[in-house]
């Protein structure tokens, strides 16, 4: 375990501090001594790198804390149904992103500023180092910041994506009875009702084609008032297969979703990796011109030489 | 249960704790949370090599950049000022890093001081830097001083080494050699009680010391002891109250001490072995968990004119993180062999994977069969893109050891050191030999002049009675044939009379190593490592001396070897110095310390011997690490030393 001896530290410098005046040196050691006392007392003239990153820093802080306060709001999925202390409307939500967004821009853009010039007037090469490292640490910490962003705005997105597919599909004890229905009222009424144009809009082209044999087959009993026992069961059984039907269309379609997602997850890896390559391949295209211009420069000379030669 | 938490965390590694002991320093000896937000905090790291020594094998250079280090830098070099940030130094508070350091607070390079010393500093040298601090006016830039306690190495979670920069002040030769003066020797020993008090207190236990009589290890054990005590009974100030040991109390018991020392033992050290860590020290240059490999790129045809070709020099940390080292370190050399081409093999089915998908995915869009093959591909396809940075991991780490085995291989083959370490074996085990001494050494195939040296060197500290005189010079005579210096066979000689094991020459245990038969091949074809002519060797267990030491006073066993060891309790009011140890049952945790230098051979014996104890655990420490080229040249300065001292004597 380390032990602390700053008191002790202190101690010694009192006791050093009496030692001295009772061996009447001055503190300080005179003269130059008072200078520096005097340059002391003015304030450390604080380097102008280091007040501007501190200022970016604190910038990305409060970027920060702005996310975090309004996070919980932000995430809120029910908030259509919370009183007006939670509430945060859709256009609220799109103002912090585009808040969040400029800002994380403006602070990028700063801290690119502060690297072109950083290493001007600089000679030394380990400040140069130090200041290239305190860029890399404050860029880390706002991709780290942005990374809260990003990931509550990809919260959001699932919700609107998952509300937009619970309000097109109906739950399941709904949709029997809306079935039920259906059936009922294709006999009595062939055209679409309108509750169901939510589900019909989505599969246009399966129902009809569904709808038209079964349409077909009670084409009989559509002038009737009453249905035989058998037909009810007919379409009790038509009831059911729709329902499977449309289960497993459901499911298909949250498959995609799902695929969609991790499609773009994977797109978002690639641009990393592609601007992260891309540095690299400008660096190689470099080097392969410069190769190519020594190359020619070599075969010039060479040329010449042999030229030169063969006059001796 | 707190006690049932603590016995739990009872064997945190030393490793671990000294990790932790450094990244708390590094935050401003503040403990370290780690936070996903948090703002940067930037610092300069100023060491000395010392610090370095310490630190290096612990954390990478993105350990120290990930605790906002921006700069490292030693402390006797060229600083520029840089304005507005803190400083961390890590140092030994010695003369001339004091004088450094005053230096460095008249310049007011940094804008705030921590300064952390490795081991304990003065009263004295403390006053010199408040008066530095005064004089500049920068006391108040002064914001931590603090003694650190870590004045030691650690190598492996279970391994350390005293130090490194002035291990020549601790190596077998200045512990042995002839005309060291008392006040040399003090400081020898102050040195070394110096560091195992930082390991103690580190550790965050005070153990119970047992040591042999009439040696260094003794002078260490009494040193020892003295400094424990005196820092328990200064109840204020002692580094062993409850809440510095806090979450890593030892369980119920106090570990064990042994302390050895290196001439009970001499056959080790000049041992050949076989496995991986072992080898690797032995054969190649390896210091501080840092390989250095000379890569010779195949000169063969040259084109009349060309300049000859450098050889590359590659270095390669061996780490904890090196999930290929840590499981096989101990392993014997073939199953290396074998496990770095099954790596590779796995490895290979893995890029072929991802290629494979790479081919799917260009059918894309094609026809609807593609498209629903497609379906799982994605997925697949996202987890191959995930593990990619650890496939390439995996590559790195497959090329590293690949090339160090390769190495390892080639001096094996050159120098036939299966051979010699069958044979070694043997003789240690007292088995009978298919073959005559004699004729090894007098092989010109097989072995460097020191290789066949150290085979005799074995033979004649293992052996019963010493061999005649007659057999003797004929010996002598092969060796010097072969082109070996004597002098280590002189001082070995006298080593022997002198000991008291003279008597009793140690003996390795009864088992023996069975010999596969030759192999031609170990893999099938396409394989790196054909290990024609090599035989695969099997170790079977035997425990070295150090290794049955630590057994019996572990175990609680009554053997004379170590009946008369002394025994002390630091915590015990009365210096006792009865051998009859007070605690009748077995210890769970021990660390053996070896005065006068270790190998890894040893460590891995010690290694293997718990491996079968559940529950138990053994640190391993020695004043320094040498391979057995090392140690001969050693023995060679202190038979120099010996000759000029007493000329009388042989």
């Amino acid at each position: 375990m380390a032990v602390d001896i700053t008191l002790l530290f202190r101690a010694s410098v009192k006791t050093v501090k009496t030692r001295n005046k009772a061996l009447g040196v001055a503190v300080g050691g005179g003269v130059d001594g008072s200078r520096d006392e005097l340059f002391r007392r003015s304030p450390r003239p604080k380097g102008d790198f280091s007040s501007r990153a501190r200022e970016v820093i604190s910038h990305i802080g409060k970027l920060r804390d702005f996310l975090l306060e309004h996070r919980k709001d932000y995430i809120n999925a029910y908030s259509h149904i919370m009183s007006e202390y939670g509430k945060m409307t859709d256009t609220e939500r799109d103002q912090i992103d585009q808040d969040a967004q400029t800002f994380m821009r403006t602070c990028s853009e700063a801290i690119q500023q502060l690297r072109a010039q950083a290493h001007k007037e600089i000679h030394s090469q380990q400040v140069k180092e130090h200041r290239s490292a305190v860029l890399d640490f404050i860029e880390d910490y706002l991709k780290r910041v942005c990374k809260l962003y990003s990931e509550q705005r990809a919260i959001r997105v699932k919700r609107v994506v998952d509300k937009k597919r619970l309000s097109k599909l109906e739950p399941e004890p709904n949709t029997k009875t809306k079935e039920s229905m259906f059936s009922e009222k294709v006999s009595q009424n062939p055209s679409k009702d309108s509750e169901e144009k939510p589900i019909t809009e989505e599969y246009p082209e399966k129902i009809p084609a569904e709808a038209q044999p079964e349409l077909g087959s009670w084409g009989d009993g559509r002038g009737e008032d009453e249905l035989s026992p058998e037909e009810i069961q007919m379409f009790e059984q038509e009831n059911q297969r729709l329902i499977g039907e449309m289960n497993s269309l459901f499911d298909e379609v949250r498959q995609i979703e799902g695929k969609v997602v991790e499609i773009s997850r994977l797109q978002e890896i690639f641009t990393e990796k592609v601007l992260q390559q891309e540095a690299e391949i400008d660096s190689i295209h470099q080097l392969v011109v410069g190769a190519t211009e020594n190359i020619k420069e070599g075969n010039e000379d060479i040329r010449e030489d042999s030229k030169i030669r063969l006059q001796d | 249960m707190v006690g049932v938490k603590m016995a739990a965390a009872a064997a945190a590694s030393i490793r671990e704790r000294q990790t932790v002991a450094l990244k708390r320093m590094l935050n401003f000896n503040v403990p370290h949370v780690k936070n996903s937000t948090g703002e940067p905090v930037w610092k300069v790291l100023i060491y000395d090599r010392f610090g370095q020594d310490i630190i290096s094998p612990l954390l990478s250079v993105k350990e120290l950049r990930d605790m906002g280090i921006t700069l490292h830098l030693l402390l006797h070099s060229d600083r520029d000022p840089i304005p507005d940030v803190p400083a961390v130094y890590f140092v030994m508070p010695s003369e001339e890093n004091i004088d450094r350091m005053c230096q460095d607070l008249r310049n007011q390079l940094y804008e705030s001081y921590y300064l952390n010393f490795i081991s304990a500093i003065s009263r004295s040298k403390l006053e010199d830097i408040a008066n530095a601090a005064l004089a500049a006016s920068a006391v108040a830039q002064v914001a931590k001083v603090f003694d650190q306690y870590l004045n030691f190495i650690t190598l492996e979670d279970d391994m350390f080494v005293l130090c490194n920069q002035n291990k020549e002040l601790v190596s077998y030769r200045a512990i042995n050699r002839p005309d060291i003066t008392d006040t040399e020797m003090e400081t020898v020993m102050d040195t070394i009680v110096d560091s195992l008090f930082c390991f103690f207190v580190t550790l965050g236990a005070v153990p119970i010391i047992r040591c042999s009589r009439g040696t260094a290890a003794e002078m260490v054990a009494v040193k020892l002891d003295k400094k424990l005590r005196e820092n328990l009974r200064d109840a204020r100030n002692s580094l062993f109250t409850g809440d510095t040991l806090g979450a890593g109390q030892f369980s119920f018991q106090r570990p064990l001490l042994v302390l050895v020392d290196r001439n009970i033992d001499l056959a080790t050290p000049l041992h050949h072995t076989w496995t991986y860590q072992a080898l690797v020290h032995d054969v190649l240059d390896f210091h501080l968990n840092r390989v250095n490999l000379e890569e010779s790129s195949g000169v063969e045809n040259s084109p009349a004119g060309a300049r000859p070709k450098r050889k590359n020099k590659k270095s390669y940390d061996l780490t904890p993180v090196d999930k290929f080292w840590q499981k096989h370190k101990g392993s014997p050399f073939p199953e290396v062999a074998e496990s770095v081409q099954q790596e590779l093999e796995s490895y290979r089915a893995q890029e072929d994977e991802v290629k494979r998908l790479k081919s799917i995915m260009g059918l894309e869009g094609e026809d609807e069969g593609a498209i629903s093959m497609l379906s799982d591909n994605t997925a697949k396809l996202t987890s191959a893109v995930s593990s990619l940075p650890e496939l390439l991991e995996k590559k790195r780490l497959i090329d590293l050891h690949t090339n160090v085995a390769t190495a390892v291989l080639e001096h094996i083959k050159a120098r036939k050191l299966d051979v010699y370490f069958e044979y070694e074996e043997k003789i240690m085990s007292k088995t009978t030999l298919d073959k005559s001494l004699l004729d090894i050494i007098s092989d010109p195939d097989a072995g460097t002049p020191e290789d066949k040296m150290r085979l005799f060197l074995i033979y004649y500290i293992s052996a019963q009675q010493a061999p005649s005189e007659a057999d003797l010079e004929q010996y002598k005579k092969a060796l010097t044939d072969a082109g070996c210096n004597l002098n280590p066979l002189q001082y070995i000689k006298q080593w022997k009379a002198f000991a008291k094991m003279a008597s009793a020459p140690a003996s390795y245990g009864n088992t023996t190593t069975k010999s596969m038969g030759l192999l031609s091949r170990v893999m099938n074809t396409g394989s790196q490592f054909v290990m024609e002519g090599v035989k695969n060797l099997v170790l079977k267990q035997q425990n070295l001396p150090v290794t049955r030491i630590l057994d019996n006073l572990m175990e609680m066993k009554s053997n004379p070897e170590t009946d008369d060891y002394r025994y002390f309790d630091p915590k015990m009011l009365r210096g006792n110095d009865s051998s009859v140890p007070r605690n009748k049952n077995p210890f769970q945790e021990a660390i053996v310390f070896v005065v006068g230098g270790g190998n890894y051979i040893e460590y891995q014996n010690l290694v293997d011997y718990i491996k079968g104890k559940q529950g138990k655990h053994i640190l391993y420490g020695c004043s320094e690490l040498f391979n057995a080229t090392q140690f001969i040249k050693q023995v060679k300065c202190v038979f120099h030393l010996l000759l000029l001292t007493y000329p009388k004597l042989l």
